[in-house]
């Protein structure tokens, strides 16, 4: 047999042993579940307890008088806004104040969390790195 | 492994260097029968138009110089950069049977053929004969396409979209926010996350916080 047949055989007739191995293969008793959170917690006598605190709740705002619609009319002209960077949010949140101190003669290099400055994402609920929400 | 691996072979040298390109796009059933994967084709030689030289877009009233229907004007239906082709709106065309059947011999249509870049020239709007184009700059900086014989700007032809919706007339609908609330600017910009600002507003209070997790 040739190279390339042997090939083309091994091809054809091969398990695919790389494929992810999910919960739709495998035996009638392999329980293997598709990744989602758990919402509550197995007591030894084999009953699932519901925990409210794990279950996700939706927070939204009142909506009253929001006028944006689900969609954008075509009309809209595109690329109106410049894309938001790090170095233009710096600018319109902070820099101005910061200006504004230093001609002050009150800008202190050693009290930079008055600007917002976090030197650590430690104590904080929603961390930017590593980030904890989506 | 054998299987993956193909199939990644397969999506990343979708098409490989020396690809022969037709008039079907490369993803449909005649393409992949004319071009199947292993298959190697004599080189094509195209003469090589960089991206900021070329002057031909759809839509655009051009004639054709020499071949069948020499003299001739017509509109651009379609463009091939790869193969420096193009189609006109019926013109150069040859007959051939589609939908054929075992017992109906198919309908009769005419199906246009590509033409070169070389055999076809950009018409001059307002003699309406054909010229040579260059691209040269306006004085306020925009890139347009003058004709050498009558100095005159060729105008890029309006684009059109594939579904046929112009934007100019489209008409809202229920769902769909306007311009002027669209462009409306409510944002100020903050180092808050959304989720922050949102539970500010709310009055949520969550001094509770994540127990330290390790994995090892």
């Amino acid at each position: 047999m040739g190279v390339l047949n042997a090939l083309r055989r091994g091809i054809v007739r091969g398990a695919d042993r790389m494929a992810e191995f999910t919960s739709k293969r495998g035996s009638r008793t392999h329980y293997k579940g598709r990744g989602a959170q758990p919402t509550g917690v197995l007591t030894s006598s084999r009953k699932f307890v519901p925990i409210q605190a794990m279950i996700p709740q939706f927070v939204v705002p009142d909506l009253e008088g929001f006028r944006l619609k689900p969609y954008v009319s075509y009309r809209t002209p595109v690329g109106t806004e410049p894309a938001v960077t790090p170095e233009g949010l710096f600018s319109e949140a902070v820099a101005q104040q910061i200006q504004k101190d230093f001609e002050e003669g009150s800008f202190d290099k050693e009290q930079l969390e008055k600007y917002g400055f976090e030197p650590t994402q430690e104590g904080k609920l929603f961390k930017l790195y590593p980030k904890n929400f989506i | 492994m054998r299987l993956t691996a193909i199939l990644s072979m397969a999506a990343k040298a979708a098409f490989p260097k020396d690809y022969r390109y037709g008039t079907s796009r490369p993803w449909t059933i005649a393409a992949k029968r004319l071009n199947p994967p292993g298959k190697k084709r004599r080189k094509m030689f195209i003469e090589p138009i960089a991206y900021e030289d070329w002057s031909v877009f759809k839509g655009d009233t051009v004639e054709i110089l020499s071949g069948k229907d020499k003299g001739k004007q017509g509109k651009v239906a379609q463009v091939f950069r790869h193969r420096n082709w193009v189609i006109l709106d019926g013109l150069n065309t040859h007959f051939r049977y589609i939908g054929k059947t075992a017992d109906y011999r198919g309908t009769y249509i005419a199906s246009e053929a590509p033409l070169l870049i070389r055999d076809i020239s950009l018409v001059d709007p307002t003699d309406r004969k054909p010229t040579e184009v260059e691209w040269r700059f306006t004085e306020e900086g925009e890139k347009v396409r003058v004709s050498l014989r009558t100095g005159r700007i060729v105008p890029k032809p309006v684009f059109q979209r594939r579904d046929g919706i112009v934007p100019q007339q489209w008409k809202d609908g229920p769902k769909d926010t306007s311009p002027e609330e669209t462009l409306e600017k409510t944002y100020t910009p903050s180092l808050k996350t959304l989720e922050e600002e949102v539970m500010e507003k709310l009055g949520i209070e969550e001094p509770r916080r994540n127990r330290k997790t390790y994995w090892y």
